[in-house]
This record gives structure tokens, sequence and C-alpha cells, in this order.
């Protein structure tokens, strides 16, 4: 099939990345737009910017007969949907294929396989990959206890029915297991109604490490190297690196084909990124599939110089990949950081404003992919990410540095973001070291949050020279007066 | 001329002066001449002060002037004193509820004239994908509901007022 017109059913930076290659690939393109949003770059560059309704703007992003039915009134033959909100929505693909609109990803049966956490394990380890070894209690209740008494301790006992990190409890010892147990069970039954539980392996200290993957679906796979992504904040990344420093060439080749055969395993098609839990002990294990383009993606492009979405738009398009794998090389290093809308002093609070002051850094190296334009208004209508910037350099260090100096100059006035605290995570010497786990932002958060040097009377002399009127309220006292100057009124 | 700034949550007091030839900054602990000039780019200025040059960024918002200095970017709210003044005043019975987060109203329990009782559910609203229920702080009369369904708002907004208490 051919593609001539793409509508990209997203919004913010990746609205706009999308909507740049699919210019550059002749392709028109389209982009929504809800009542209450603001105008951002891609409603600038998109050809064509339809009105959606829905009670929020998030409502409206998600509302599949409404988008779908959108693409088919603007005669849209595909649909890219970015990375969130419909992305990984079975439901939606499947609408798509039966209004005869293609979707720029994999097929529903595979986003619903790799949806569903538990299917998805068990698929994995079914086709004889790495996952945590585990026991499940349903599999046989009678022998529980003595299937996880031989995953070797230290143990993670969760809920069956659980999430968020409720109910769930770490055993060290064998002679704490079975009253571990017995509490889970209570805790499972008072927390959701359902005392069931499965046993993993708890990996101390670990780092997230994923590959990045792209499929024709036609049974070829490559993969475009792995990302570390331990830096996270709430659960979420905020820096993302490639290659990841832990990895050895071996290990790094050992841990890409493994990824790569988990996709040729459901013979993908797309681009996607499988997430693995990485021990410090070198060993690692399949977390999830995600079945979309990755936030992060950027850093990948930088180091192997392929563009991402160009290679999903020729999926989509029939075409297929448009390298082999030894022909995706890894040049270099690249860091990615989540410029966000928060106070990192304050939990991570997401904040509002207007935007009035923006310049972005730009030179050598540099990337930036935003959402934001200069006099825009940032509200909690959406995720508080508000760009990414993105450097690469000839290795780790000179990265580090170019980001450093990159997010330092990354100017923008009138909302709190979290760019001071990229740039101290950035400097602390374990960032530097490459000795980092996913816990490393909640175990440093003094270190991160620390108040720099005071500069205050720097800023209060700023504040005041810059406030009109009490410049021009101290000019007009006479003379006299301004002589006797101090504190008396 | 007096001026009460809010710097990383602590307030300090400055006096602006001039002395004929050029601006003087008194605070409590000394005072140094500066001066801010502009250098061209947008909200560019050079700050003169110490005999030492400063390059910064600034902008004036309506209650916070934005400076980025250094590589950092700072908030200076500017604190008008009769302000902090009524604001002591007019929490000190519990009659405005302020946003303890920027986020959006989820519904609304109560139009102004109801009658409510402390712990009264008023309004629920959505910040950070967690929805919170605020209650009322005392018995009272609702005043003024701000905002209805759908509304979002700012950190400090007030999304509750009961009249003032009786004496």
């Amino acid at each position: 099939m051919t593609i001539s017109k793409l509508l990209v059913a997203n919004r913010g930076e990746i609205a706009a990345r999308v909507v740049r290659t699919a210019k550059a690939r002749g392709l028109a393109t389209a982009v929504l737009r809800h009542v209450a949003e603001q105008e951002g770059p891609a409603h600038l560059i998109a050809d064509e910017v339809v009105m959606i309704d829905g009670p929020t703007p998030v409502a409206a992003y998600l509302d599949i007969p409404q988008i779908v039915a959108t693409a088919k009134k603007i005669d849209a033959d595909a649909v890219h949907p970015g990375y969130g909100f419909l992305s990984e929505n079975a439901g939606f693909v499947a609408a798509l294929e039966e209004a005869g609109v293609t979707f720029v990803g994999p097929t529903s049966e595979v986003i619903d396989l790799m949806g569903d956490k538990v299917r998805a394990r068990a698929f994995v380890e079914k086709r004889g990959f790495p996952v945590a070894p585990s026991a499940i209690e349903d599999d046989d209740p009678a022998t529980f206890v003595e299937r996880a008494r031989t995953l070797g301790y230290p143990l993670l006992i969760k809920p069956s029915a659980g999430g968020g990190g409720k109910g769930m409890r770490i055993v060290r010892e064998d002679s704490t297991l079975e009253t571990e147990i017995e509490t889970a069970h209570r805790e499972g039954q008072r927390y959701f109604g359902d005392g069931r539980l499965f046993v993993e392996r708890y990996i101390e200290r670990p780092r997230h490490i994923e590959v990045q993957v792209m499929g024709d679906g036609q049974g070829n796979v490559v993969h475009f190297w792995e990302r570390e992504c331990s830096i996270q904040r709430r659960f979420q990344k905020i820096i993302e690196e490639t290659p990841s420093p832990a990895l050895s060439p071996e290990q790094r080749d050992e841990i890409c084909e493994t990824a790569a055969g988990i996709a040729r395993a459901v013979n993908y098609r797309g681009a996607g990124t499988v997430e693995f839990i990485y021990a410090q002990d070198g060993a690692f294990y399949f977390l999830e599939m995600n079945t979309r383009l990755q936030v992060e993606h950027p850093v990948t492009e930088m180091v192997t110089g392929f563009d991402l979405v160009a290679e999903q738009l020729r999926i989509a398009a029939g075409e297929g990949l448009s390298a082999a794998q030894a022909d995706i090389p890894q040049t270099g290093h690249s860091i990615e950081l989540r410029i966000c809308a928060e106070d990192a002093t304050a939990d991570f609070r997401p904040a509002i404003g207007d935007i009035l002051l923006l310049d972005e850094p730009h030179g050598e190296g540099i990337r930036v992919d935003s959402g934001i334009r200069d006099s825009g208004k940032v509200t909690t209508d959406f995720d508080p990410m508000l760009s990414k910037l993105i450097v690469h350099g000839p290795d780790r260090a000179q990265a580090i540095a170019r980001a450093r100096n990159a997010v330092q100059n990354y100017v923008i006035l009138g909302v709190t973001t979290n760019t001071g605290y990229l740039d101290a995570i950035l400097a602390h010497p374990d960032f530097a070291s490459g000795d980092v786990s996913t816990g490393f932002l909640a175990e440093q958060a003094d270190v991160l949050t620390a108040p720099g040097e005071d500069v205050s009377t720097l800023l209060m002399a700023a504040a005041a020279l810059s406030d009109q009127r009490l410049v021009t309220d101290v000019m007009q006292i006479p003379e006299m007066h301004r002589k006797m100057g101090g504190w008396r009124n | 001329m007096r001026r009460i700034f809010m710097i990383a949550g602590h307030e300090a007091e400055c006096w602006l002066t001039h002395d004929g030839s050029r601006f003087v900054l008194n605070m409590p602990d000394g005072a140094v001449p500066c001066q801010l000039v502009p250098t061209g780019a947008p909200g560019a200025y050079v700050l003169r002060t110490g005999g030492r040059a400063h390059e910064l960024r600034l902008a004036v918002g309506p209650e916070s002037t934005f400076i980025h200095l250094n590589g950092s970017t700072f908030e200076v709210g500017r604190v008008n004193p009769d302000d902090r003044l009524a604001g002591r005043e007019g929490t000190a019975g519990g009659d405005r509820l302020l946003a303890p987060m920027p986020g959006v109203v989820v519904s609304v329990a109560v139009k102004p004239g109801d009658a409510v009782t402390e712990g009264q559910p008023l309004l629920v609203i959505e910040s950070m994908k967690l929805e919170t229920t605020l209650t009322a702080p005392r018995d009272g009369v609702v005043a003024e509901m701000p905002f209805t369904a759908g509304d979002s708002f700012g950190l400090k907004a007030v999304l509750a007022q009961l009249t003032p208490q009786e004496e």
C-alpha cells in the first residue's frame, strides 16, 4: 500500500517530531487540536489541523470513534499514534483496520499479547528467553512455599491482584519465608480482596536497560542497540542514554540479540522496545515489551544515524526495513534530558504558568524536540513534559559535558522547570561514573535538591532594577531625600 | 523605596535608592551599587554590581520575576507588603480554601449560599493523577465557588470561600 496522507493522533513534541519526518517523506500531514489546547509547534507545521471535542483535552485524544472518523473524514490513509494515548490500544488498531486505515505500528494481536504482563511474561519464558525466576501460587498452592524456596534469596512476594507496590514484601532469610507469605496473604486479601500471591527473585539495585527493535512483519527484525533508563523519578524516566555504561561489548550483543529474538518470536511489525531488569551481577530479565515508539527514541537516532519515524513509515507503507543489522552502527554517546514543568524541590509537583521567555539551546551535537512556544501557556491538562533535550558527543564524558552546557543554557522563564535538577544529576559523581540504579534519584534526593551558591543579592538587584514602577518612583524622590537614602522613611 | 522579595521560600527585604549617579540596593547587612543594562537580545541584561558584570536573562511575570543566571533559573516572588497583611487576616478565620497544588476540578458539591459543616466535602480536584476531596475547614456558609468541573487552577488558587465568621 502507499501512504499519501498521515494523521498524527498525538500532540506536543512528538506530534511535531512525527510531522517533520512525514513531510520530509513527501506526505501530507494532519494533527489534532482540542479547544482548550494551546497552539503548539505541531499545529504550525502540519498541513492541516482538525479540531476534536471532549469533556477534557485528554478524553478527546482517547476518543477512538472520533479519531477514526476524523481519519476517514480528511482522507488520511494512515495514522501515527506517537506514544501514550492510543498508541498501545488494541481496540484502536482494530477499529482502524476495520475502517481501512493503516495503523503505523504492530498488529492488534501483538499489542494485545504484550499489553497483558502475565501472558507476555509466560510467552517470553516459554520461548526460552530470560525472565526473573518466579513461582506462581495458583499453579499449585500445595507446593508454593517449596517452589518459592528453590528460587534463592532475596525474594519478592507480590499479590497476584496487586499493583503500585502495595502488599509487596522482601524476604531475605529462609526462616521468615513462611510467616511473610502468611502476612502477604492477609494483606492481599485486605487491599485487593484477593490473597493469591506470586514470588520472584528480588533484584537488588537494578538497572533499567531496554533495546530498540524494528520488524517488517515479514519475519525480519533488527535491533538499534540499547538505552539505559535507570534515572527515574516516580517510576518515570527523566534521563536516558546510549550506550549503557553498564554493558561490556559481549553483554551488549547478548541483550540486544535477546530483544531481537523476542520480537522475531511474535513476527513483530514496526518499532518496539523490549525492556529488561539488569542486575548488578550482569544477569538480565525480560520486564515487558512496549509496542510503540518511546519518548527516548532520539538517543538511538543520534548514535545510529537512523530516523526511526522514517523507518516506521517505510514499514507501514510495505517498503520494509531500510538496513540490515550489520549496517546499523552505534557511534559516540547520546543523552536525553526530559524538560518538565515541575518543582523538584517539592516532590515533583507539576507547575503551571505562562512562558514569558524561551531560548532553547542549539549548536553542534544538540537537538531539542520541543512542544512549547514562546508566550505559550503551561497547564496541567497534559503531561508535565515540555520538551526533550538530546545531545551527542564522541564519548560519554563529552556527552555529559555537552548536556550540562546545553541544559544550563536552556532558558525557560515564567514556569518552574526541572532544568536545575537535571543539571544536578549530571554533575553527580555517581552519574559520571555510571554507578546508578533505578533507586538513584530517591537515594540521592537531598544531594540533588540542595541549594546552590547564594546569589540572592544579585537576584534582588535584578528584580528591583527591572521593576519599572520602582525605578520610576526612586528617580522621582527629590535629590535631598535621595542622598539621605538608607532605611529612613 | 522598600521591596520584599520571596527567594527559595524565604522573604528578603531591600531598599532601592539612587545617589544621584547610580542605583544602590540597601539590605539589612549592607548596601551595593548596581546597574542593569539591556544587551539587545530579548530579556538579556548585564547586571553590574560589586565590580562584577553578570550576564542574565530576565522576564517579569504578574507576581514573580524570573531570572536565568549562571546556568540556573530562579523565581523571585514580589511580595506586596499590603497583600501580606491582608492575607494574614483573611486566612486567620479559615475562610478560604487554597489549592495545595495545580490541578483540575473534577466536581463541585456545593454552591454559594449553602450552609456547610466542618469536614463536609466541597469539591473534588485532580492533581498528579490523584483525586482529592477538599472539605469545609469549619461550619459556615459558602460565599464563593470560583471554579466549575473541568476548570484548571494554579497553585494557591482560591477553590472555595466561606462568608466571614461573625464575631
